[in-house]
């Protein structure tokens, strides 16, 4: 009796739990055939995304975005640096994923790499904006992400918590003394107020930065010829072809990333992905509209 | 301090997990386990504990992370090693991760406290669930739960961790300058919010208990 015949005959015995353990791959192969997955969602549809913004006041931006439960908590910190020698007028960002718990080790390096990199290119902040005094001090960010639950689709509520936190970002007012060096004011009135007038203030008020080209992104799960968005840890385990589309607010495409895998992307499967992804980057904006964030 | 927070469930991912806000200072543990380990290579007859104990680069105000906290997983794995019950999960490992979002005074009772909750959570066999609370003593007076600045200034440390139910300590940590009977207040004052603070996480646990069979 080989193996598929056996689970045909347990399948009808067994209790749904054990054939979920046992067959994972027939388990959802008989949902997929209904066009639905085991927690109830169409193929094509992320589950409930929630945004919180500013809950960790001692970082200059935060924000915390859930995807099902798959949670990222994004915090940004500010530091003043020299530019480097050839781009004296523009400031950098630093990102960093810290995966905890549950993950393989490996896969935080490669999501903080992929983070950076689609910040950067979908020229969402000007870096030119970070500049404080040109050739001498800029702002650096340090972009920090905890993961502090992880049920699938990390890149995506990475992106979402620092997109998000960005928005938060309200960037610390500093004056230049007289040594030349830059300095924080903490808004206190008394004794500083004539410090202040001395000193050149370079920014008068905490202020935001400008977001252009905010990206957002979906990851979808191919397998044979079914396209499932947003997989939970239980999906990505068992169907291993990950497909990851950024768009930006105008419907560009940022980055596109397939990682190996044994299901080939043909082109009607990565339009039918893009397609998808669009409608994510409406639902996205949103959901971030309603936060007030242009 | 305050008490203001305290759930269980915060993390799906893992077997059980714990949320707690005392004051500022902001603790989510999770527990993993039992599982196998690749790290364990010799057969044991009885279970292992792996702690492992982090800051947030944002948890203290001032840039950058303390240091002395490399200790605290150390200290977490002796508080908690003497109440698991380890012979009920041989061969396996329990993991328990802690992760302070914010730190405001008291980081590590916070933590032995709420990684006992989680491990409730999780269903790992103990004896009892255990409190650990801290007493600063600075001059002549004595004060329970410091924050930050109370710390920053205080003569000596105090920290107890107990079994409510049993009378029992675990573990005990005392620095700086004592005198005799500083201590036994200060045993006194730790005994008793012990026995409070075990209420509450009771309470707490039988609450999400129901909350699951509803």
């Amino acid at each position: 009796m080989g193996i598929p015949d056996a689970a045909q005959d347990l399948s009808t015995e067994m209790e749904v739990d054990a054939f979920r353990r046992i067959f994972p791959l027939r388990f959802f192969e008989r949902h997929l055939s209904e066009s639905l997955r085991p927690d109830g969602r169409q193929l094509g549809k992320a589950r409930d995304t929630i945004v919180n913004l500013g809950l960790v006041s001692t970082a200059d931006g935060s924000a915390l975005a859930k995807i099902g439960s798959t949670t990222m908590l994004a915090a940004i910190r500010m530091e003043v640096m020299t530019p480097s020698t050839d781009s004296p007028d523009e400031g950098c960002i630093g990102c960093y994923l810290v995966v905890l718990f549950s993950i393989p080790a490996e896969a935080a390096p490669v999501i903080s790499k992929r983070l950076s990199d689609t910040i950067l290119s979908s020229g969402m902040i000007d870096l030119k904006e970070l500049c404080l005094v040109s050739g001498k001090a800029a702002w650096m960010g340090y972009l920090d992400i905890y993961c502090l639950d992880a049920d699938g689709a990390l890149f995506d509520a990475a992106l979402l918590a620092a997109v998000a936190a960005f928005s938060n970002l309200q960037i610390p007012i500093v004056a230049l003394n007289d040594n030349g060096r830059i300095v924080a004011v903490t808004g206190e009135k008394d004794q500083d107020n004539a410090l202040i007038t001395e000193k050149e203030a370079v920014n008068k008020e905490k202020r935001k930065l400008t977001l252009k080209n905010i990206p957002f992104s979906l990851t979808c799960i191919l397998h044979k010829n079914y396209i499932l968005a947003d997989p939970t840890t239980e999906e990505e385990s068992i169907m291993d072809t990950l497909v990851t589309v950024v768009l930006d607010s105008s419907d560009q495409m940022v980055s596109f990333y397939k990682s190996g895998g044994a299901a080939l992307a043909y082109s009607s499967a990565i339009k039918s992905c893009v397609e998808l992804a669009r409608k994510r980057a409406k639902e996205l904006k949103q959901i971030l509209g309603e936060m007030d964030i242009d | 301090m305050l008490l203001s927070v305290l759930q269980t469930g915060a993390v799906s991912s893992a077997s059980g997990s714990a949320y707690a806000e005392f004051g500022n200072t902001k603790v989510i543990v999770s527990v993993f386990g039992p599982r196998e380990s690749k790290k364990a290579m010799v057969y044991s007859d009885v279970g292992r504990l792996n702690c492992n104990v982090s800051y947030t680069n944002f948890a203290s105000p001032t840039l950058g992370q303390g240091t002395d906290h490399k200790e605290y997983s150390s200290m977490l794995h002796k508080a908690l090693e003497g109440v698991i019950m380890m012979e009920t999960f041989p061969k396996t490992t329990v993991d328990v991760f802690a992760l302070v979002l914010e730190s405001g005074g008291s980081d590590l009772s916070v933590l032995i406290s709420c990684a006992s909750l989680a491990l409730a959570d999780a269903g790992i066999m103990m004896y009892d669930l255990i409190t650990a609370v801290s007493v600063s003593c600075i001059g002549k007076s004595l004060m329970i739960d410091p924050v930050t600045e109370e710390e920053g200034c205080e003569d000596g440390s105090f920290m107890m961790t107990c079994m409510p139910s049993r009378y029992e300590i675990t573990q005990l940590t005392i620095t700086g300058e004592w005198t005799t009977p500083n201590i036994n207040e200060a045993m006194q004052l730790c005994l008793d919010a012990s026995s409070k603070l075990g209420e509450i996480m009771r309470d707490c646990l039988k609450q999400s208990a129901s909350a699951s069979d509803e």
